[in-house]
């Protein structure tokens, strides 16, 4: 019963979630609309670009828990909705470092999918941790700002066939941004390096990296709203040294910031691939390391 | 087992990541300049604060009001709740030249500025 409906709406996931989050923005955001944007607050822009990481780390101090999870969906043939959910604790014990830690919890629906196995599951699939240093921050006369984050993650399931494996994945990221417009208008860059190791059950060891960069923009339309819209490029390789380039794929969509409290927000974008190419297969877009689209929505609280 | 082992492993990195965070800071500590800010009514007194640029600074928070707040900015990368009818003081890492605007996040009236000159 449940995986009828499941499949009926297979790859509809991501329109609830951005009608959901459109009942959000006309909730919250006319409160604000009629307010003078010289009057806002300052923003953390951590997260107002979507799958894009602005270059916030907080404040000294702050605590937040936050749940985030982010969806995949959509293979060459078959039915193929993967998701993996952190639960995630951050800290910020100085003015230019920022801690988080957590666990990861996936879930795997995957049906006549070539390549991979049928599955349905559910399951714990890992932990991660991630260290931000502030390299560079702004000012009133400085509108960039450039922090850069490691990140550490060890998997029981695979991310892509939810099989039990062994994976060790260093995800580097250089996250900037650029104040356009005071308090307005941001435009957020990020440059991606992935290595991963997975060893197999039946001990093949593989290993990959992915490489990419994006560029977002986004606007605050309200003191607690800001939409936006985003691309990727992401390049992936069967080695860690970026030789073996198997594909390439570009992802674009919006992405919207709401914050219902000032201890409390959500983030939501929703990605599509538009363009995408694997080596040895002239089919159109990259479906074998990457999917048809992507969601991500997170919620965090701060105390 | 293997999730015991890798969990402690991550553990390890973010109590090391912890601990340059808390120590670098300390090693590289200078003599800093107190600036002071009273808090009552609802109000910032005064509402524009004036520092040196370059210099590590201990801004003291005096709450007059008999209710807490919480004193935040985001350009100085600090918050601290201050109970009512005592002071808090937040260690904030030498400054470049600019305006730095903060506010009691309880009271979103409540706002004022750290020139930095």
């Amino acid at each position: 019963m449940w995986g009828k409906r499941i499949s009926r709406r297979s790859d509809g996931a991501p329109l609830v979630v951005f009608a959901l989050v459109a009942f959000i923005l006309v909730a919250f955001g006319d409160v604000a609309q009629a307010q003078d944007a010289s009057t806002w607050r300052d923003i953390e822009t951590k997260y107002i670009f979507g799958f894009t990481t602005g270059s916030g780390i907080g404040l000294e101090g702050e605590r937040e828990f936050t749940v985030e999870s982010i969806g995949r969906f959509g293979k060459r043939d078959g039915r193929y909705r993967a998701t993996e959910t952190k639960y995630e604790f951050e800290f910020t014990p100085s003015q230019f470092i920022q801690i988080e830690f957590g666990a990861l919890g996936s879930s795997h629906s995957i049906s006549g999918v070539t390549d991979l196995d049928d599955r349905r599951q559910l399951a714990f699939s890992g932990a991660f941790a991630e260290l931000r240093y502030l390299a560079i921050e702004r000012t009133s006369t400085n509108p960039l700002a450039v922090t850069l984050s490691v990140e550490p993650t060890v998997r029981r399931i695979d991310e892509t066939s939810g099989e039990r494996v062994r994976n060790f994945e260093f995800e580097t990221k250089i996250n900037a941004d650029i104040e356009l417009l005071k308090n307005r208008l941001f435009a957020g860059f990020n440059l991606l390096y992935e290595p991963e190791i997975t060893r197999t059950l039946d001990g093949a060891r593989l290993r990959e990296s992915k490489v990419g960069g994006s560029t977002a923009l986004s606007l605050r339309i309200a003191s607690n709203v800001v939409i936006g819209g985003e691309i990727w490029y992401l390049r992936h390789y069967d080695s860690i040294g970026l030789s073996n380039f198997t594909g390439d794929a570009v992802m674009a969509g919006p992405t919207l910031y709401v914050q219902f409290t000032p201890k409390m927000f959500m983030t939501a974008a929703w990605n599509t691939q538009v363009y995408g190419r694997e080596v040895g297969n002239p089919a159109s877009l990259n479906l074998a390391e990457f999917q048809r689209q992507r969601a991500k929505l997170k919620f965090a609280v701060e105390f | 087992m293997f999730i015991i082992r890798t969990l402690s492993k991550l553990a390890t990195f973010a109590f090391a990541a912890w601990g340059l965070a808390v120590l670098v800071p300390a090693a590289h500590a200078q003599q800093a300049t107190e600036v002071q800010v009273t808090y009552s009514n609802g109000q910032f007194q005064p509402s524009d604060l004036k520092a040196p640029a370059d210099k590590p600074l201990a801004l003291r928070v005096k709450n007059l009001d008999t209710k807490a707040m919480e004193f935040e900015s985001k350009s100085l990368r600090v918050e601290k709740v201050v109970a009512a009818k005592s002071e808090g003081v937040l260690n904030i890492r030498a400054l470049k030249p600019g305006r730095y605007e903060f506010y009691d996040d309880f009271n979103e009236k409540a706002r004022g500025a750290l020139n930095v000159q």
